[in-house]
């Protein structure tokens, strides 16, 4: 129990360039005594600058009351000081009551007001917690289960163990994982109010309560600190315009010992005879629209240095090929009929591309399916498999 | 129809969790509050629908109404603490020794967490307070956490605060 005590300790900070006061952790002082350094430090940080100051609360996990009260104290005795001052506190829609209470503020003092950071924290969010990916993820995932279940206990997946997966989308993933591999707990994390609702609607369907469907954000998670043995995060590296910050999320709420394992793609090594140059067209054109948006699923490759970067040792790498000889080719060409309509149907306009480009776009989609669906065609989707041990 | 609306109104709490502990235990460590409110908090939510953030959210109060119980009881007899639910709301009731000069005290606090004006009084607290007092920290929770809150004195020494938190229904 005094564990979870310590696992989020409370960190008050000031960066005087984005003039941003931030609070992390757990603060539940007896008195305001235990936290006056972090009272002053945020007293003369508002001393030091003019316009707008900002106060993040996003990785605030527990405040108490006492806590509250003397911030709230030396924002209000600000406002009536500096009335040329704006304060902005910046909460997560993770954490509802952060919203409340600061909410209270404005009701005092005008200058100070609650914004909700959510959905545009990176670009293609949109994208992909768009419900129209639902049917895609689904038939991805009992494609690559087919690798991934000989995959996985290479990678420390082994009955009995605490796991999270972090972007859990609809959470079939967790379900396969649940009755093959039989965990003592599964938390299934994902940004998707949508994708949850689909998630736990399935489950209990299947009268599972066992798996604990949470909405989160995968940056700023509430989970505790070297909590799981086996921390899974698929295709989701990918995605982010900060892979970076993602691992270190990951990172830590793996036990020390614990491993972390990741999938990505190199979508420009999909592949398909016949109609082969034409496919290779369009999935290079494919890398280089998610890159426009800030996404690189050219990431597999990458794994190793991301993961040794973010102080995993003991990587491991392995990559396998989804392909349309995996099973029914139709849920191969299934796949990239969804691609062809998010990439080519939506991305692609976004970016404002030519009707001619477009055209020429979907071909090479049309071309994989061609491929996949020929009695004598071949068609694949290279994925890459990693996993690095927390130090212990 | 009728029937079934009387029947769910009725339906009883059921009791999930609960834990006794010599107040002069509880007292000697102030942490007692975040861990018994952590490790409390995390075993009744398991089973709703988003268990780690309705266990931040539950945590969040039921550590408010330790912290009160921290420091207004007398260090003699026992705290006892037990979690029921009925639907999408959880009860906690603390019981706990309460001085015969505090009595009053926890009838008018809980009684204005009831009042009209509620609110007005919560932004004052934080506006002129530089610590909340207990008082303030009951309007917290029937404001932040949508509590009900009630006094049951039928244990002399001790007092129980009975507190209804709908939190399922904040949470998603
Ligand atoms: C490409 S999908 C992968 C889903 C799943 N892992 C799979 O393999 O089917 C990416 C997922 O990341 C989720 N996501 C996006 N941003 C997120 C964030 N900030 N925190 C948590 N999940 C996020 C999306 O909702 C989506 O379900």
């Amino acid at each position: 129990m005094s564990t979870a005590a310590l696992s989020n300790p409370f960190k008050a900070e000031f960066d005087p360039n984005s003039q941003e006061f931030s609070l992390a952790g757990v603060v539940r002082p007896r008195s305001a005594d235990e936290i006056a350094a972090s009272i002053s430090m945020l007293r003369e940080a508002i001393d030091g600058v003019r316009g707008t100051f900002y106060i993040n609360v996003k990785r605030l996990v527990q405040m108490n009351n006492t806590a509250f009260h003397a911030f709230a104290r030396v924002l209000l005795d600000a406002c009536r000081r500096r009335s040329d001052l704006r304060f902005v506190v910046v909460t997560s829609s993770v954490v509802g009551w952060t919203e409340r209470m600061f909410g209270h503020l404005n009701k005092i003092e005008p200058q100070v007001t609650v914004e909700v950071y959510d959905s545009k924290f990176y670009p293609g969010q949109s994208f992909v917690e768009d419900t129209s990916f639902i049917p895609i993820l689904r038939t991805q995932t009992k494609m690559t289960w087919r690798h991934e279940r000989t995959i996985l206990p290479r990678h420390g997946m082994r009955p009995g163990i605490s796991m999270a997966d972090i972007c859990c989308g609809i959470g079939d993933f967790a379900m396969l994982v649940r009755k093959e591999f039989q965990p003592a707990r599964i938390v299934a994390l994902d940004h998707s109010k949508a994708s949850l609702a689909y998630a736990r609607d399935v489950a209990s369907g299947f009268g599972i309560t066992d798996i604990e469907y949470t909405y989160g954000d995968a940056s700023e998670m509430l989970l505790e600190d070297n909590q799981f043995d086996f921390v899974t995060c698929r295709h989701s590296l990918q995605i982010f315009n900060q892979p970076d910050v993602l691992l270190k999320e990951l990172y830590r709420i793996c036990k020390p010992g614990g491993r972390v394992y990741i999938t990505n793609e190199k979508n420009s090594h999909c592949l398909g005879e016949p109609r082969s140059k034409s496919i290779q067209w369009t999935y290079n054109e494919v890398a280089k629209l998610f890159s426009h948006f800030e996404m690189d699923v050219e990431l597999g490759p990458k794994s190793r240095r991301y993961l040794a970067d973010a102080g995993f040792d003991d990587i491991r790498v392995e990559s396998f090929m989804v392909t349309n000889l995996d099973g029914d080719p139709q849920d191969f060409a299934d796949i990239i009929t969804a691609w062809e309509n998010v990439y080519a149907g939506e991305m692609a306009v976004k970016r404002g591309d030519s009707r001619e480009f477009i055209e020429r776009f979907r071909q090479g989609f049309r071309d994989h399916i061609f491929a996949a669906l020929h009695p004598k065609g071949y068609a694949g989707w290279p994925i890459w498999a990693a996993s690095g041990r927390k130090p212990s | 129809m009728a029937v079934a609306e009387q029947e769910r109104a009725e339906a009883p709490f059921e009791p999930l969790l609960q834990f006794e502990m010599e107040m002069g235990t509880f007292l000697s460590d102030w942490q007692h509050c975040d861990q018994l409110s952590t490790f409390m908090a995390r075993m009744i939510s398991h089973n709703r629908a988003d268990p780690v953030r309705h266990s931040n959210f539950f945590s969040s109060a039921l550590n408010e109404l330790l912290e009160v119980s921290f420091r207004g009881a007398s260090a003699d007899g026992q705290i006892g603490c037990a979690v029921f639910r009925q639907g999408s709301t959880e009860r906690v009731r603390l019981t706990f020794p309460c001085p015969p000069g505090q009595r009053q005290f926890y009838r008018e606090a809980v009684s204005k967490t009831r009042r009209g004006n509620a609110y007005a009084r919560y932004l004052d607290a934080i506006s002129t307070d530089f610590a909340p007092s207990r008082e303030a920290v009951l309007l917290d929770l029937a404001i932040n956490f949508d509590a009900e809150i009630h006094l049951d004195e039928s244990d002399p020494p001790s007092i129980t605060l009975v507190v209804d938190l709908p939190l399922e229904g904040i949470v998603s």
